[in-house]
């Protein structure tokens, strides 16, 4: 596989001009990027952060102010570009009036397929998403989740080396959300790369290789998963039993909370240390440590921390650089 | 591939949208009663029966390219399905061309639809089938294709309420080019610069006055006879309705292309 990175931007601006007498928006800030081939990528911001702006770019619906991206090496103003890759967009609409074979015939045609190889693979992916029984029924009546699975058909149906999506899973329920989940699993296990922006974070962070996490259109983070969380402890809990009732005040003046649980005592501590230090104060009143459970921190905590102070991502590992704002972005952002 | 694709799926659209069928019957029923109206009126049946068709025609196939044509590329980017397809090796140009086939097509359909039952009516009411009845009905879809382009144009650059209402307006004064350049030459003396606004403005107007040969086609049926319109002038429109429509196509291709959704 070549090791030539699938999606490429450099220093990827774009602004919005909403009205005369309204001040522009920079929705993009320079957006260095580099997604490598065979990976699932998740892209992460709040909202308004700049990832649907960066999708948009990526798949020709926007054009950037300035700087400059390339899929698979070839540019984006190129329509050339998006014949590797499958979009699959926010909430997908497809024409009300058609039915499922005839949307799948449509985007198979814009996609360039031949006529056999789009049938046979559009009935394939139907009866993949299980979308059998209603396949001759118009968009009109489909629900959300046949919407989004449909959506994702039309997207890989050329099979195609990158496929692209904007919020797969929102607004669905937890089993239309596995069944998202596992799509992108297979198809990473096929070898192609698939790019999601998303903000059900648990999702991200049980399938995703790599994610990049933007906050008002820069790049605050970006890496493994792996390295980005560096498995710092944020809080211990211990419990103990055979503590007498009643508190302990020196174990009340390091812990974030203590309390008496029946036959347990339980104490929560912000740092190891001090899980060490109330491990020998409980241990010196008679009690019996039971557990001792580190929490360690989720991408979620990680994404809330990096988004909510970008002037200290010290979460970043040495994978996972952090793009420092230059100072005309301040000023706009200002 | 990517054009006709599009242009099978906008003409689909509209064959399952029932404004084609309203209009396709209000027409059939405007070109029905004018056998009627002809009983009583002064200048002879076949003459009003060939009138009141040739403007029926002419007037439901222009309410099909405003009416379906006008909300077209608006609702593409309000219901967002023009996201997947952009999102497709598709060129923006080819995007526009389709949409505008499509529509075009479809308002063929409603002219031949019309055009057929019109001709089989005054076949059947013992009226003349003359050339210049079918020359008039060839430059109506002329006009059409100019239309619908002036048509795709506004949809492609504002909402369907003000398209349709500009569209509307080039669709009625285009008719009257011909009078506005005699009242431009008029204010001449009086309000020159009001007369270079006048003259300026049919040189931008679409003369669609080229395209209505309809009186010719009721003085043929009147009389009976098979006089025809000269192959010259009758080229002479098409080239002219062609090229209009190709720069009216480019302009909407300049702003659709520069958009961003």
């Amino acid at each position: 596989m070549s090791s030539q990175p699938v999606i490429k931007t450099e220093k990827l601006r774009m602004v919005y001009h909403p009205g005369l007498f309204e001040r522009a928006k920079v929705g993009l800030e320079e957006l260095d990027l580099e997604v490598p081939p065979g990976s699932i990528y998740g892209y992460l911001g709040q909202n308004g952060a700049g990832k649907t702006t960066t999708i948009k770019i990526l798949v020709g619906l926007q054009y950037a102010v300035s700087g400059q991206a390339w899929i698979m090496g070839t540019d984006v103003r190129n329509s050339a570009s998006r014949r590797t890759l499958g979009f699959m967009p926010e909430n997908p609409y497809f024409y009300e009036y058609l039915t499922a074979d005839e949307t799948l015939e449509f985007y198979g045609k814009l996609s360039g397929m031949e006529r056999q190889a789009r049938r046979k693979r559009a009935d394939e992916l139907i009866h993949t998403f299980g979308l059998a029984h209603a396949r001759h029924m118009p968009m009109r009546d489909y629900s959300k989740g046949m919407r989004q699975r449909l959506g994702l058909a039309q997207a890989i149906l050329h099979n195609p080396p990158l496929v692209i999506m904007d919020e797969p899973m929102s607004g669905l329920d937890p089993l239309g959300r596995r069944d998202i989940r596992n799509v992108i699993l297979s198809l990473r296990d096929q070898g192609t790369t698939v790019f999601f922006s998303s903000h059900i974070l648990g999702d991200v962070e049980a399938i995703c290789d790599r994610v990049c996490v933007l906050n008002l259109g820069k790049k605050v983070a970006e890496g493994r998963i792996s390295a980005l969380l560096t498995g710092r402890v944020l809080e211990v809990e211990l419990s103990a039993s055979g503590i007498p009732a009643g508190d302990l005040p020196e174990v009340k003046n390091i812990a974030q909370r203590a309390w008496h649980d029946g036959a347990l005592y339980r104490v929560l501590v912000d740092s190891e240390e001090k899980a060490q230090q109330v491990k020998s104060m409980l241990e010196k009143a008679g009690g019996t440590i039971r557990s001792m459970l580190p929490h360690k921190e989720s991408l979620e905590e990680y994404f809330v921390r990096v988004t909510s102070d970008p002037a200290r991502p010290d979460g970043a590992a040495e994978e996972a650089p952090v793009i420092k704002a230059p100072a005309h972005a301040e000023e706009t952002r200002a | 591939m990517i054009v006709p694709a599009i242009a099978l799926n906008t003409f689909r659209e509209a064959v399952r949208d029932k404004i084609l069928y309203v209009l396709i019957v209000f027409g059939v029923l405007m070109i029905a009663v004018s056998r009627a109206i002809g009983w009583v009126s002064f200048g002879g049946e076949h003459k009003i029966m060939t009138d009141i068709g040739l403007t029926a025609i002419w007037m439901f196939s222009g309410m099909v390219s405003i009416f379906i044509g006008t909300g077209m590329i608006y609702k593409e980017v309000d219901k967002r399905t023009i996201y997947t397809i952009l999102a497709k090796p598709a060129e923006r140009w080819q995007f526009l061309a389709g949409k505008y086939l499509g529509l075009l097509l479809t308002t063929l359909v409603n002219l031949v639809i019309l055009s057929a039952f019109f001709i089989a009516y005054l076949w059947l009411c013992g009226a003349p089938i003359t050339l210049a009845l079918i020359q008039a009905l060839f430059l109506t879809f002329v006009e059409m294709m100019l239309i619908t382009a002036v048509a795709i144009f506004f949809s492609s650059a504002s909402t369907p309420i003000l398209s349709a209402i500009f569209t509307t307006v080039i669709f009625f004064s285009g008719q009257l080019t011909k009078w506005v350049v005699e009242l431009g030459a008029s204010l001449k003396q009086t309000a020159p610069w009001v007369g270079k606004v006048v003259y300026a403005l049919y040189l931008m107007l679409p003369n669609l006055h080229n395209f209505n040969i309809r009186r010719e086609a009721v003085l043929a049926t009147q009389s009976n006879l098979q006089i025809a319109i000269p192959a010259r002038e009758m080229i002479d429109c098409t080239i002219y309705g062609v090229a209009y429509t190709l720069a009216v196509l480019l302009a909407a291709h300049l702003i659709f292309n520069r958009r961003n959704f």
